[in-house]
């Protein structure tokens, strides 16, 4: 085991690293999951590129848009004054990844990039409509974060290139975001599966799911038949959800069952959004 | 690999340290500086008996590089108080009967610090408690009165000396 260690003071810089030694090189972001792939010696870069210190931290809105910065953790979410009406299910989501430990270290950007089907925050994210914004040596581009997932550890980044940021539309007052999370306990667990879905009152529905797939997924089909037929369809949407999904046996749980968690929490968290629209509405 | 110079913060005092790239901070801290008050076992972030402060929040050292606290400031077990000056929460402890093994309580201690240092004052139920502390495992299971030590230890923040409440 051996690296190292670079701290460069600008994005430029960082890019320019990670451009110079290709795949020899690994981003570091919080590390909580890297540091652990290279002790377990699964990953073994020859460069780890901090990006650490370039601004990337931040949690900014405007009057349309929420911005992200990658580096950003996920206590900072959690702690966001305007992430608590609307916005509820992010802290929702960053709450419950790891312990206080990992929430003070682990990054937003870390849990896109990492492209885990069972990251927390991501169907979070997904349902949105988050879009991701890369810098690399040929310029920046953004992506629908929907379509920069490929598939379990793969995204459309470019070995040189860093997320700094993730961006979505802030939602109208007439709608609700909810999280719900299956684990085999309550604290430090790997979501045996989790869903989160964005309601907006007589308009769109968001439905995403995370580790019931080789990816995180949206429901296109369930969401279709929510946003025509509203409250009457929470069950049948579930039911959609659980069929569509793909997930699989392993040592947390069966497929067979991953498919019921999928229906009931999905039916869970529609009528949860449903209830939060309704309270709100004087 | 090469070795190269890092200055950490450690309980308010510079150390200047020559480094492997890859060494975690916990290594460091025990490994480097002797100091063994912070515990080492299972090395991914899974147990929380390595976690101290940085930047006044908890942190799990094991899975940390210690290059990742440069210009930071890290505060250890060593650094909250000493047999003649304890630290309200290591006198709550004692007072509880919290310790038994006692191989994950500079964890806890440190862990609670973060914890309540975020409250500041607001004394937390025992759910927040058992929750903030969800990271740090103790395998005795003697939570219950981890917990009450806790609580017991927020309720008297008021009167804590400064320098305990200082994060």
């Amino acid at each position: 085991m051996g690296f190292a260690f670079h701290r460069p003071e600008t994005i430029d810089a960082a890019i320019g690293l990670g451009r110079q030694h290709g795949e020899a090189a690994r981003f570091l972001a919080g590390g909580t999951d890297l540091i652990i792939q290279i002790n377990r010696r699964r990953l073994a870069p020859q460069h780890l590129i901090s990006l650490a210190g370039l601004g990337l931290d931040g949690i900014s809105e405007t009057p349309t848009e929420v911005v992200i910065g990658a580096m950003a953790t996920h206590d900072a979410v959690v702690s966001w004054p305007g992430f608590q009406k609307e916005l509820l299910a992010l802290p929702q989501a960053s709450a419950v990844i790891g312990g206080r430990q990992i929430r003070n270290i682990a990054t937003v950007g870390g849990n896109i990039v990492n492209a885990s089907p069972a990251a927390d925050l991501v169907p979070v994210l997904l349902a949105l409509d988050a879009t991701v914004d890369l810098s690399g040596s040929t310029g920046s581009r953004s992506l629908p974060l929907d379509r920069f997932l490929v598939e379990r550890g793969r995204t459309e980044r470019r070995p040189d290139e860093i997320l700094t940021t993730v961006r979505f539309a802030k939602p109208p007052a007439a709608s609700a975001t909810w999280f719900l999370k299956a684990g085999r306990r309550k604290a430090m667990e790997i979501s045996v599966i989790c869903v989160a879905v964005h309601l907006v009152q007589n308009g769109k529905a968001r439905i995403a799911i995370g580790a019931a797939a080789s990816r995180t997924v949206r429901v296109p089909e369930a969401e279709a038949l929510v946003e025509k037929q509203g409250l009457s369809a929470f069950r049948e949407a579930g039911q959609i959800a659980a069929d569509k999904t793909t997930p699989i046996d392993d040592v947390r749980a069966s497929a067979r069952y991953r498919k019921l968690l999928v229906a009931k929490l999905v039916e869970r968290a529609l009528a949860a959004c449903a209830d939060r629209i309704e309270r709100a509405d004087p | 690999m090469t070795r190269h110079a890092l200055d950490l913060t450690i309980n308010g005092e510079s150390h200047q340290l020559m480094i492997e790239p890859h060494w975690s901070l916990l290594h460091v801290l025990r490994g480097e500086l002797g100091m063994t008050g912070t515990k080492e076992n299972c090395l991914e972030a899974e147990c929380g008996v390595c976690t101290v402060l940085l930047d006044g929040k908890a942190v799990n050292s094991c899975i940390l590089l210690a290059e990742q606290c440069r210009g930071r400031s890290i505060v250890t077990i060593e650094g909250l108080g000493d047999p003649e000056h304890l630290h309200p929460l290591q006198a709550a402890f004692i007072k509880h009967g919290a310790v038994q093994c006692g191989y994950c309580i500079p964890g806890m201690i440190m862990t609670a610090k973060s914890f309540l240092d975020e409250r500041r004052g607001h004394v937390p139920s025992e759910a927040e408690v058992r929750e903030a502390l969800s990271g740090t495992l103790c395998r005795c299971t003697g939570y219950q009165k981890i917990v009450d030590a806790v609580i017991a230890a927020a309720r008297q923040r008021n009167s804590w000396p400064e320098e305990a409440r200082r994060s």
